[in-house]
């Protein structure tokens, strides 16, 4: 019965690599180490798997199907390519390839979650450092608009609040933790300081912290619900740690203001770094939705939202991005990789995805393979398939494979070029 | 001015088209037949300018002499009169993205609303719409420092989020109500808002005499800009004519000799820019 050691779980950015996996008869019978989310997916890994290739819903041969994903791409004028961050990074780059040669674009999940932070890190360049050194050295902590407790689940122990590390021996003890949100969450039983903050309110929050770190006063009682003296006290906490660390959300990416609030953010940490040591990191969601937005930029220049229409990459978030394109009625075809864009885009988006032919690769059924016009299952990265996937701290770690996929179930990367070829014919 | 007449074959393509090529500075000086054949991006297909227009009237020698009248509506298309130096675009009806973006001098009216990111990081010229305004109205695109340098873009209607985002020169006029975030990062320029404006305006404005001027209602004003002072600025008096006489925009007259309330910021990053609000009464 062989266990695997230092398995890496393939679900959150937090890319615990820790785990121990017992494989009995090609099926996953027990998990140490893992959270809860991860043991689920590890143990119901056998459900819900797309068996066989389909097209318009029959069964199909995997011959057949490429064929058929090749001409619908082939004869597309505004072909999308979308999804990326729940598979390795070999498979993306051969997306990005793919796109290329038909003049597509391509956007990664990123556009719906951390696409905002990754506009404002353009704008204002970013302080980061590894989780192993927020471990080590931080002794204040702020969460804002993100409830790792019950997303990120062994974030707090592993790398954050509750660690113990180098400097940090006492652990919990040594750090003090705050959380902002605009509701009380599991968090605030976790923090020193539970700050609720009016929704859509964070922008000004951010302003005011900064402007007291800058030295300026507040002529104002209170800021987005947040009395001044609150405030106040925050900002000479911030300046008085020996270390912080900011960890973001989507409670802070997707709220009114997106990527200004995460300019308002990285400015408070850069005026925070001439006082005392200060980072910033995204709580980064998918395993390789940062590798997602790191293969991107190192083929083309961009992280997601991405045109080669004109034969060269070309990039604008709301013009290029998959919401937008599939909302306006623009893509004409899309292919679809590891990810679930009918259930997770608004309406108009999802429709458009049923409306048009749509190819999807996913080893699960999902809503999007249901409306898919071609289906073709894969073998799940870190599962059946080796890879590398990026942490949300930017480290590039080693997917293992623990198991042999389905007869004849290649991974992503593998179908990828099979569709390359038949496209090049 | 010698007039050339583009009419939409077609209307409502889902695909938008790429056509840069409507501008005075491209078809100046080639032949109608030439113009026909300029290349249009449709997708990922190249194609020519005569699949989707009927092209007629007449070709000016040089830019400054031509006027391309595009009739009909054509939110479809991107790029109209893009990087454009000299001579006139009329648009008769809506225009897609990035209409007069680097435009550096020359005119285009617009007499429906226009798409995202018009007038991006013009530098000079004017741009005039009738109708509304996207996002990102004389903004600086992705990545890059700058938004308009220079020229003026007067909407008649409402302009949406960003407007002037970035913005180091040249005039914005807003006839309409402005949506949040209008003049983030400004560091220099004017902006003009008639309507209402919506909040954080100013977001991050460094100063450098940037200025947003408000005669209409402000929704609210960031925590980060400090009151200072009303007064009645002698040089507003010369603004509001020059909008009246030059734009056309009759009531900015009746806020002439009216008092402003002064704001300082933004202070979040250390900005001193001001943001100027009518005071009512």
């Amino acid at each position: 019965m062989p266990v695997y050691r230092s398995v890496v779980c393939p679900f959150c950015g937090c890319l615990c690599d820790d785990l121990e996996v017992t494989v009995e008869d090609n099926r996953i019978v027990k998990v140490r180490n893992g959270c809860a989310i991860s043991t689920s997916k590890f143990l119901h890994h056998h459900e819900n798997r797309v068996e066989k290739p389909l097209i318009d819903g029959e069964s199909a041969t995997l011959e057949e199907a490429v064929k058929e994903a090749a001409e619908i791409l082939k004869s597309a004028r505004r072909p999308l390519i979308y999804g990326l961050s729940s598979t390795e990074c070999g498979a993306i780059a051969k997306a990005i390839e793919l796109a290329e040669l038909i003049g597509g674009v391509i956007d990664n999940t990123a556009s719906v979650c951390h696409g905002p932070t990754i506009l404002a890190l353009q704008t204002l360049g970013e302080s980061k450092c590894t989780l192993g050194t927020v471990r080590n050295r931080a002794d204040l902590i702020i969460y804002w608009g993100c409830n790792p407790l019950e997303a990120h689940l062994r974030h707090l122990t592993r790398y954050s609040a509750m660690a113990r590390g180098l400097y940090t021996s006492g652990g919990r003890k040594d750090r003090y933790v705050v959380a902002v949100d605009v509701r009380e969450t599991r968090m605030k039983r976790v923090a020193d300081l539970f700050v609720k903050v009016k929704p859509g309110g964070d922008y000004e929050l951010l302003s005011a912290l900064r402007a007291v770190v800058r030295g300026y006063g507040l002529d104002v009682d209170e800021v987005s619900g947040v009395p001044r003296d609150v405030i106040l006290e925050l900002a000479e906490r911030m300046k008085k740690s020996r270390f912080g660390a900011i960890f973001f959300g989507l409670g802070l990416t997707q709220s009114e203001g997106r990527h200004m609030n995460i300019e308002a953010a990285i400015g408070l940490v850069a005026d925070l770094n001439h006082h005392t040591k200060f980072v910033l990191i995204p709580m980064r969601g998918h395993y390789n939705v940062a590798g997602a937005n790191t293969v991107t930029t190192w083929q083309t220049g961009y992280p997601y939202a991405v045109d080669f229409s004109r034969g060269y990459p070309r990039y604008n978030p709301g013009e290029y991005t998959a919401v937008d394109l599939l909302s306006r009625g623009e893509a004409d075809a899309a292919l679809i990789i590891a990810s679930d864009p009918v259930a997770h885009l608004p309406y108009k988006a999802a429709r458009r995805l049923a409306e048009i032919p749509t190819i999807v690769l996913d080893p699960k059924r999902s809503m999007t393979s249901m409306i898919g016009r071609v289906v073709i299952p894969t073998a799940a990265a870190g599962i059946e398939a080796e890879g590398t996937a990026y942490r949300m701290d930017g480290i590039p770690i080693r997917l293992k494979k623990l198991m042999e996929p389905p007869e004849g179930v290649l991974p992503d990367a593998e179908i990828l070029s099979l569709i390359i070829e038949e496209v090049m014919g | 001015m010698m007039e050339l007449r583009l009419k939409p074959k077609v209307s409502g393509l889902s695909i938008p088209l790429e056509a840069e090529v409507i501008s005075p500075d491209v078809v100046a000086g080639k032949t109608l037949r030439e113009v026909e054949e300029l290349r249009v991006y449709h997708g990922n297909r190249v194609e020519t300018l005569s699949e989707y227009f009927e092209v007629e009237g007449e070709v000016a020698p040089n830019p400054e002499e031509q006027l391309i009248i595009v009739e009909g509506d054509v939110s479809w298309v991107k790029y109209i009169g893009a990087e454009m130096t000299a001579g006139k675009v009329i648009v008769k009806g809506d225009a897609g993205m990035h209409l007069g973006s680097r435009m550096t001098g020359g005119e285009i009216i617009v007499e429906g609303s226009v798409g995202d990111w018009a007038g991006a990081e013009m530098a000079g010229g004017l741009i005039r719409i009738r109708g509304d305004a996207g996002d990102l109205l004389g903004a600086a695109y992705r990545g890059s420092p700058e938004g308009m340098r220079g020229g003026c873009i007067f909407v008649e209607g409402s302009a949406g989020y960003e407007t002037g985002t970035g913005m180091r020169r040249g005039l914005i006029v807003i006839g309409g109500d402005a949506a949040p975030f209008t003049g983030a990062h400004m560091n220099g320029g004017v902006i003009f808002i008639l309507g209402r404006a919506a909040k954080r305006l100013g977001a991050q404005m460094k100063g450098n005499g940037s200025l947003i001027i408000c005669l209409g209602e402000v929704e609210e004003l960031l925590p980060t800009f400090v009151y200072d002072t009303t007064y009645t600025p002698t040089f507003m008096r010369i603004y509001l004519k020059t909008l009246s006489e030059k734009l056309g925009i009759k009531r900015a007259e009746e806020y002439i000799g009216r008092a402003f309330r002064r704001y300082r910021g933004d202070r979040a990053v250390g900005g001193d820019g001001e943001i100027l609000v009518v005071e009512r009464g």
